[in-house]
C-alpha cells in the first residue's frame, strides 16, 4: 500500500508533476536523440576512413604494426583468410604485401610505399583500389602494371601509358627491380595516401620482392564495423592459431580513436551538466513537496507508522516520477531518433570537404539499447541517488514537531 | 484492575533557563480499562501536552508513562512506534485522514501496517465503518467528505485495530455543533458497546456533559479527577 499511496501522491498536485515529467522527458528526449547522432557518427566516420585503406580489421605479424619490416610476413594467408570468412559478420578477406622502394620515371625519382593486393579480393575490402582519378583500377588480368595516387603520378609527371622503373629492397636484402606500366592513377583524397601510394598486383609483387607467397598483412571487413567488432574474439582466436595479430580499428587507427575519445569527453560534459541541471530542478521540486507535507508525516507517525516507511514512500515517489519523466522521453527520443536515423541530417557547406576523406555527406543517428538508456539512466540513478536527502529529512522528523509546523 | 494508562510524577519543561514553559508537572494519572474520560481546563493547561506524553508522540522531562504495562521512557522511537500502532488510535482536531486513499484504505491502512491480511482488512474496515454509520461512503475520499464524516472515518480508523486506549483531542473543535454532537454520541456508544478506553481532551461542553470521568487540568498539572 505504501507503493499505492507514493503513486497517488504524485498527483496530488497534477500541474506540477506533468511540469516535471515535461522537463525530465524533454531532457531525456535530448539525451536519447544526441548520443545517439553522436555515436552514430563517430560509426559513420570510423567505418568510412576505414574502408578507404585499412579495412575493418587485419592480421599482421607480431610487430610488423609498429615496425613495418619487410622479413615480418604472415605465412599462411590463404588459410587465414578462409577461416576469417567462415565467422558470421565476414564476408571480405584480402591479402597485402607492402614494400618501399625508388619509382622513376627518366630523370626523376620518389620514394613510395608500394602494395601489392590481389585486384579481385581488395576492392571488397577497402575503397582506395577503385578511386580512380583516370585510367583504370587493377583487374586479375593484370601482370606488369601498376596504379599510382594523383600525387605521386603529378610528382613522377607520369601519365597512362607510360613505363614506371620500381627500384627496391626484397624480403631476403637483395635488390627488388622492374618495370611497371602506369594503367591508372587513383585519389583517396588523403594527401599522404595520394603522395605515397603505389598499387601493383600482389602476383607480381611476389616475385618482384621474392616474397615466396607470404603476405604482409590481411584486411577483413563485414557488412558493417560492429559486425566485424562483434566477431573480434574469433578473429583473435584465429590470429593465435596461425602465430599472428590480430588488430582491430583501434589499434590501426590510433589518432581516431583519440580524436573520438576527446569528442566524447566534451560530450559528456555537455550531458553530464544537462542531467545534472535537471535532476536538481526536480529534485528541489520534490524536496519543496516534501517540506509541505511535514505536518502529513507527522500524522502517520502519530499513526504508527515507522520514518523508514515514510522515507520509502517518499523515495518511491520520486522514482516513479523520474520513470515517468524519462519513460516518455524515452518514447519521445525513439520516435525523434527513428526518423532522422531515416533522413538523415546534411552538414551544411561541409560535403565537399567530408566527401575529400571518403566521408558521406549526411550522418545518421543510430539506436542501441546502451545509447537509448545511458542518459535517462543518469537521470533515474542520479534522483535516486539523492533522493538520501528528503529521505533522510524524514527520518529525523518528531510527530509532535511535525504536525505542529 | 490494572489501569490502561499510568503516569507518574510527569513533568514537561520547554526550553530551557529563563525561557523554560513548564508545561506539565507532577502529573499523577491512572486510566482504567473501559473509561470514557475527559481532560479538560483552558488553553496552555496542558491537555495536549500530556496526551501526546500518553501517546508516545513525545517524551516527559521527568516521570514515566506506562501504556498497558509497556514503559514508554525506556522505548526506542521504532518501539514506540510499535506501540502507537497496536496499542493507541489517535483522533485529531483536524481529521489528518490521508487525502489520497479512500474512507476503507484509510481505515485498511493501519490494519496493513500491522500486517493483517487483505481479505481480514476490507472485513474489518466495512464492519467499523458500518458502526460509525457511514458505510456508504467507503469509496470515498477525505475531499469529497464533510467535516464530521471525515472526522467518523477517523474515529473509525483508531478503533479497528481494537487499540488498549482512543486518545482524541479536540475532536469536535472542527465541527458544527449538531455533528459534534452526533460525534461525541458516537464515541460515547462505542465505549459502552465495545468497553473501548477513550481520553479525551477538550473545552467543549458537549463532551464534557456525556464524559463519565472530567479530568480537569490547571498551569501544567491535575486540579480535580471526578466519576459521573
Amino acid at each position: 500500500m505504501i507503493f499505492a499511496i507514493a503513486w497517488r501522491n504524485v498527483w496530488r498536485q497534477p500541474t506540477r508533476t506533468i511540469l516535471s515529467v515535461t522537463g525530465m522527458a524533454f531532457t531525456s528526449m535530448l539525451l536519447v536523440f544526441m548520443v545517439s547522432f553522436q555515436f552514430g557518427s563517430y560509426d559513420t566516420m570510423k567505418a568510412s576512413m576505414l574502408r578507404i585503406n585499412d579495412g575493418f580489421g587485419q592480421f599482421q605479424a607480431h610487430g610488423y604494426l609498429d615496425e613495418p619490416d619487410m622479413a615480418k610476413t604472415v605465412t599462411s594467408p590463404s588459410k587465414i583468410m578462409d577461416a576469417a570468412l567462415a565467422l558470421p559478420g565476414i564476408t571480405a578477406a584480402a591479402p597485402r604485401a607492402n614494400g618501399f622502394g625508388l619509382l622513376a620515371n627518366g630523370e626523376r625519382s620518389f620514394a613510395a610505399a608500394v602494395v601489392g593486393l590481389d585486384p579481385a579480393a581488395d576492392p571488397e575490402v577497402a575503397k582506395i583500389s577503385t578511386m580512380i582519378k583516370s585510367g583504370r583500377a587493377l583487374s586479375p588480368e593484370d601482370d606488369a602494371s601498376i596504379v599510382l595516387g594523383e600525387g605521386l603520378a603529378r610528382n613522377l609527371r607520369v601519365d597512362l601509358g607510360d613505363p614506371v622503373t620500381l627500384l627496391g629492397s626484397a624480403v631476403d636484402g637483395s635488390v627488388a627491380a622492374d618495370v611497371l606500366t602506369l594503367v591508372g592513377i587513383f585519389g583517396a583524397g588523403v594527401p599522404e595516401l595520394d603522395r605515397q601510394i603505389a598499387q601493383m598486383p600482389l602476383s607480381r609483387f611476389n616475385e618482384t620482392f621474392f616474397m615466396d607467397g607470404d603476405v604482409h598483412l590481411i584486411a577483413v571487413s563485414g557488412p558493417s564495423l560492429p559486425s566485424v567488432e562483434a566477431a573480434e574474439q574469433q578473429l583473435t582466436h584465429i590470429a593465435n592459431d596461425f602465430e599472428v595479430t590480430y588488430l582491430d580499428w583501434a589499434e590501426l587507427r590510433p589518432e581516431v580513436r583519440q580524436a573520438i575519445s576527446l569528442d566524447q569527453s566534451t560530450a559528456m560534459l555537455m550531458y553530464g551538466t544537462l542531467v545534472v541541471v535537471v535532476v536538481f530542478v526536480i529534485l528541489n521540486t520534490l524536496y519543496m513537496s516534501v517540506l509541505e507535507r511535514t505536518r502529513e508525516f507527522g500524522m502517520l507517525l502519530a499513526l504508527g507508522m515507522k520514518p523508514g516507511q515514510i522515507g520509502r514512500m517518499v523515495w518511491a515517489e520520486m522514482i516513479f516520477l523520474s520513470l515517468l519523466g524519462t519513460g516518455s522521453g524515452i518514447i519521445l527520443g525513439i520516435a525523434l531518433t527513428a526518423y532522422f536515423q531515416n533522413v538523415g541530417i546534411g552538414i551544411e557547406g561541409m560535403g565537399d570537404v567530408y566527401a575529400e576523406w571518403g566521408l558521406p555527406s549526411r550522418f545518421y543517428p543510430v539506436m542501441t539499447l546502451e545509447r537509448v538508456l545511458v542518459g535517462p539512466a543518469a537521470i533515474v540513478g542520479s534522483i535516486a541517488l539523492l533522493g538520501i536527502i528528503p529521505y533522510r529529512r524524514v527520518l529525523g522528523l518528531e510527530p509532535v514537531k511535525a504536525m505542529a509546523s | 484492575m490494572e489501569p490502561i494508562v499510568t503516569c507518574r510524577g510527569v513533568g514537561k519543561t520547554f526550553g530551557k533557563g529563563e525561557l523554560a514553559v513548564h508545561a506539565l508537572s507532577g502529573v499523577d494519572l491512572d486510566i482504567l480499562p473501559g473509561d470514557f474520560a475527559t481532560l479538560a481546563g483552558p488553553s496552555g493547561s496542558g491537555k495536549t501536552t500530556l496526551l501526546n506524553m500518553i501517546g508516545g508522540l513525545d517524551s516527559p522531562t521527568v516521570g514515566e508513562v506506562v501504556v498497558d504495562g509497556e514503559n514508554l521512557g525506556l522505548m526506542g522511537k521504532g518501539e514506540l512506534s510499535e506501540i502507537r500502532l497496536r496499542k493507541i488510535g489517535f483522533v485529531f482536531q483536524s481529521f489528518n485522514l490521508i487525502p489520497v486513499m479512500s474512507a476503507t484504505e484509510n481505515i485498511e491502512f493501519v490494519l496493513e501496517l500491522q500486517g493483517v491480511s487483505r481479505s481480514e482488512r476490507r472485513e474489518r474496515s466495512l464492519s467499523i465503518l458500518s458502526d460509525v454509520g457511514i458505510e456508504d461512503l467507503a469509496h470515498r475520499r477525505p475531499g469529497a467528505m464533510s467535516g464530521g464524516q471525515q472526522q467518523r472515518v477517523a474515529v473509525a480508523r483508531a478503533l479497528v485495530s481494537n487499540p488498549a486506549i482512543v486518545l482524541a483531542d479536540e475532536p469536535t473543535a472542527n465541527l458544527d455543533s449538531a455533528t459534534a454532537y452526533d460525534l461525541v454520541r458516537l464515541m460515547r456508544r462505542l465505549n459502552e458497546e465495545h468497553g473501548t478506553t477513550f481520553l479525551i481532551g477538550t473545552h467543549d461542553m458537549r463532551v464534557l456533559e456525556n464524559s463519565r470521568r472530567r479530568i480537569t487540568m490547571i498551569d501544567g498539572g491535575i486540579d480535580t479527577d471526578e466519576r459521573i
